[in-house]
């Protein structure tokens, strides 16, 4: 008897929770919330975001959901997120590419007119008032009233919350600092950016700079590459008009000024005295003939960019006109700068070039450095052009690229000796090695490029906005950090990243941890509980 | 005889096509369409359409498989999604980047292992036997992933004795192939990867050969050779072993055949740039062509071996004739 009856109590005690949580409501209205699903990354592909998922899924669980979490292989992943949008949400993320500093690509992947299947904003989200201001900024060739409108886009953004920006993950790297001096780090490139190899001072006799990487060019062919391991190492052999700084500020570099005449008329200044590698002088015509080539070949990599120049003429020798059928806002710090100026003696010729065999692919361009060698899967040489405008700054010979298998074995290149710096990030684990080794320095760098939980607009829940908010602040976005990047990151808001200063917008909503909150959000949103704590939705 | 070379040619033709049908509605149906990675580079749904188009990717499926078909007869492997570049260039250097490293992997073990396994007969229930079965399998079973960290850690790292990645130091000119590997270069490379496959493969062979020996062992003519006054050595090696030596010769070539797609785990942590490497990254990709060329290739050489393989038994063991077969 004794027993029985302290049997209830457990049992009363258990349950009590449940009511003391139903706050005296009355019985709960509508149906229960049908079970979620959060879809995210394999372990093994990404322990973050498989770890974030259960983490995020155990906290909506405590408001009342059923959460499913779904670990699925990359690139099913990709095609159930972009071509079949069959998802409740999804972590994923995007990668700070230089040109995304601009803040058109980050912006765009809310605009209303890209929700279809296969295009960048998979959740749906549409907002008039958000894609007024899209076009807008895009048109608006003053940065300081190009910027409101940005700052104005964000703040709405994260009202409406279509998309959780969940963190920014800091890059975090390495160099041997017996052998060179003198690395730049820039923002979401860490160390391996355009200006490193420029500034790099040897401190031993080895002049040569060998960089380890774990990626490899999908192709060398400028007409062809659609990935951002052929560009990094293209555009060191390749020149372009404009480059970014290291503050990211555009510099005129093949060009020698650039004057916009009016909103749709920009005048470039091809720098005298240039040459190809090959020996031919670089100009205007190569310039005019490399966009036009762009442009006729209709590479889709670069269309964006190039879509709006109506025409592109030669005026008096050295100076190249682009006439826009609109003003283009990021005319000059992605549209000037992403292009290589190809010689027209060599691609002229070309009719199919992304039809080009592997060895019939030309490498001549009028960089500071000149392509040497290139064994796929294995190694990659350039050395330094003497005759380039700017090789008096430069004091190595040129640049070794050494291609591993993985992470694991640029980072043991690290440790013996054999390569001076990564290209890309290192585990945690391997950063507390790196950290004890006395000849490595370790660089750590904000990025731009964030990661994101996508909410499916299109479905029920997610397309009340207050239940979004909800499910927001049941994100921990501290522990996140803390214990799943061991601190190296920052918590996210906006999709366009504070290290992107002069475009970010730190005045905006911040979802910071709170169960309470959640809950009232909720029940602001009409959603009700029964006595076991099970979500219901509003009629 | 000729007759049953036919008939087994035609066997292994067979079973090529329903390996080739496999491959082809494996990867169609099993990996996700190749073009959805470059979404994430910010490419439009109408621009990944063409880049599909230009591949063929917006045909049926069956008229994909008829093409496919016909370009695998007159040996067109195709072109890689990735590399966009003709599958058989890439295939065939990482080949032969794979063969440099397992084939002497395979060959010393398949030379000592037996060698070993004769002896563990001969001193069956001794230490010697406990001993050498317990390293076989510890070897056998421990994952190279783990015993190639270890090797790297210690012999790269610690030591310092021995390169941890790639095939060559660079730079290097090559004028071919050979002009690779014949060097002392390549020998210092090849020495880590090498050994920590090598010792993975010694156990089989060296197991098989023990067992099969032990019941050779048992059998009559052992006696009689003991009878005849031969010395252990001389009725272990010339005749016990030639009989027992038939199923280590089909598993070498079962282990040959496989070895075409290298060591992935192995050819990771060694960065070595080889065929089980770029299967790896062709499977991440979704790039048909070169994962279906990839297999087909260890499909045919399996097939290829084994074939030889049958041939051979009736030369090592007369015993075995075909037209008895029947």
């Amino acid at each position: 008897m004794i027993r029985r009856i302290a049997a209830l109590a457990v049992a009363l005690l258990l349950v009590t929770p449940a009511f003391v949580f139903a706050g005296g409501q009355a019985e709960p209205e509508g149906e229960p919330v049908q079970e979620l699903t959060i879809y995210t990354t394999t372990e093994s592909y990404d322990p973050i975001r498989y770890e974030a998922a259960f983490m995020i899924a155990d906290a909506w669980q405590e408001l009342g959901f059923q959460i499913n979490v779904s670990p699925m292989e990359f690139s099913s992943l990709l095609q159930l997120f972009y071509d079949e949008q069959n998802f409740d949400a999804t972590i994923l993320g995007w990668s700070g590419r230089v040109d995304r500093l601009d803040p058109q690509h980050f912006l765009g992947t809310l605009h209303g007119e890209q929700t279809d299947l296969g295009a960048n904003n998979p959740g749906g989200y549409e907002n008039p008032e958000y894609d007024e201001l899209f076009v807008a900024q895009s048109r608006e060739f003053d940065p300081e009233r190009r910027r409101q409108i940005v700052q104005q886009m964000q703040a709405i953004a994260a009202d409406d919350n279509p998309v959780d920006v969940l963190f920014y993950r800091d890059e975090v790297v390495g160099y041997n600092n017996t052998k060179f001096t003198d690395f730049v780090v820039m923002a979401g490139e860490s160390l391996y950016n355009e200006w490193t190899p420029l500034e790099v001072t040897p401190l031993t006799d080895d002049r040569m700079l060998t960089i380890g990487t774990p990626q490899e060019p999908d192709t060398i062919n400028p007409l062809d590459s659609t990935s951002v391991w052929g560009w990094k190492f293209m555009r060191m052999y390749y020149d372009k008009l404009v480059r970014l700084s290291p503050d990211i500020e555009p510099i005129p570099y093949a060009a020698e000024e650039i004057v916009d005449v009016d909103d749709t008329t920009i005048d470039v200044v091809v720098r005298s005295g240039m040459t190809f590698h090959d020996g031919e002088a670089v100009t205007a015509e190569d310039v005019k003939f490399t966009y036009e080539y762009f442009i006729d070949n209709d590479f889709a990599y670069f269309r964006p960019f190039l879509s709006d120049i109506e025409s592109i003429e030669v005026v008096g020798g050295d100076t190249v006109r682009f006439n826009l059928a609109e003003p283009v806002a990021s005319f000059i710090t992605v549209t000037l700068s992403q292009i290589p100026i190809l010689p027209q003696h060599i691609w002229a010729d070309i009719e199919n070039p992304a039809d080009l065999a592997p060895d019939e692919i030309p490498t001549v361009g009028s960089g500071p450095f000149r392509f040497d060698q290139y064994d796929r899967g294995e190694y990659k040489r350039l050395l330094t052009y003497e005759d380039h405008f700017d090789a008096d700054r430069i004091e190595i010979d040129g640049i070794d690229y050494i291609i591993y298998a993985d992470s694991e074995g640029v980072f043991t290149g690290l440790l013996t000796g054999e390569i001076d710096m990564t290209a890309w990030r290192m585990e945690p684990g391997q950063i507390e090695i790196a950290e004890d080794e006395e000849d490595i320095t370790v660089v750590s760098v904000g990025d731009f490029g964030y990661y994101h939980m996508t909410y499916n607009l299109r479905r029920s829940p997610f397309d009340d906005r207050l239940v979004r908010q909800a499910l927001s602040y049941a994100v921990d976005r501290d522990t996140i950090i803390d214990v799943l990047l061991q601190g190296l990151g920052e918590p996210g808001y906006s999709v366009v990243a504070p290290i992107n200063a002069f475009w970010h917008n730190p005045d905006i909503t911040r979802y910071t941890y709170d169960l309470d909150r959640s809950r009232e959000l909720l029940e602001e949103a009409g959603y009700t509980w029964d006595s076991e704590g099970r979500i219901y939705a509003p009629n | 005889m000729h007759h049953v070379v036919l008939k087994r040619l035609g066997q292994a033709v067979f079973t090529m096509w329903i390996i080739l049908t496999v491959l082809f509605f494996l990867f169609r149906l099993g990996l996700p369409d190749p073009t959805v990675a470059l979404v994430s580079e910010g490419l439009s749904p109408e621009d990944r359409a063409r880049i599909a188009a230009r591949f063929g990717l917006d045909r049926g499926i069956f008229a994909q498989y008829f093409i496919y078909l016909r370009n695998a007869l007159s040996g067109e492997l195709g072109r890689s999604f990735h590399y966009n570049a003709p599958v058989a260039g890439i295939v065939g250097d990482r080949f032969l980047n794979t063969m440099a490293l397992m084939l002497p992997a395979i060959l010393i073990s398949y030379l000592v292992g037996p060698l070993l396994g004769v002896l563990l007969a001969w001193k069956r229930g001794s230490r010697f036997e406990v001993g050498g079965i317990s390293s076989a399998l510890i070897l056998r079973s421990a994952p190279m992933f783990w015993t190639g960290m270890l090797a790297v850690m210690v012999f790269g790292i610690w030591f310092g004795w021995f390169p941890t990645s790639g095939m060559r130091t660079f730079p290097y000119e090559a004028a071919h192939f050979f002009d690779k590997i014949f060097t002392l270069d390549f020998l210092h490379h090849l020495i880590l990867p090498a050994t920590v496959i090598g010792l993975y493969y010694l156990g089989l062979p060296m197991l098989i050969m023990r067992n099969t020996m032990l019941e050779v062992l048992g059998e009559n003519f052992i006696e009689f050779c003991q009878a005849r006054g031969m010395s252990p050595a001389r009725i272990m090696y010339a005749h016990a072993a030639r009989n027992a030596l038939l199923p280590v010769i089909t598993q070498l070539a079962i282990t040959i055949g496989l070895a075409v797609g290298g060591q992935v785990v192995v050819e990771v942590v060694f960065s070595w740039p080889g065929l089980g490497l770029e299967m790896f990254n062709a499977v991440r990709t979704s790039d048909y062509p070169l994962a279906q060329a990839s297999f087909m290739l260890m499909a045919a050489i399996v097939l290829m071996l084994n074939l030889i393989v049958d041939l051979i038994y009736s030369w090592l063991d007369p015993r075995v004739t075909y037209t008895a077969a029947r």
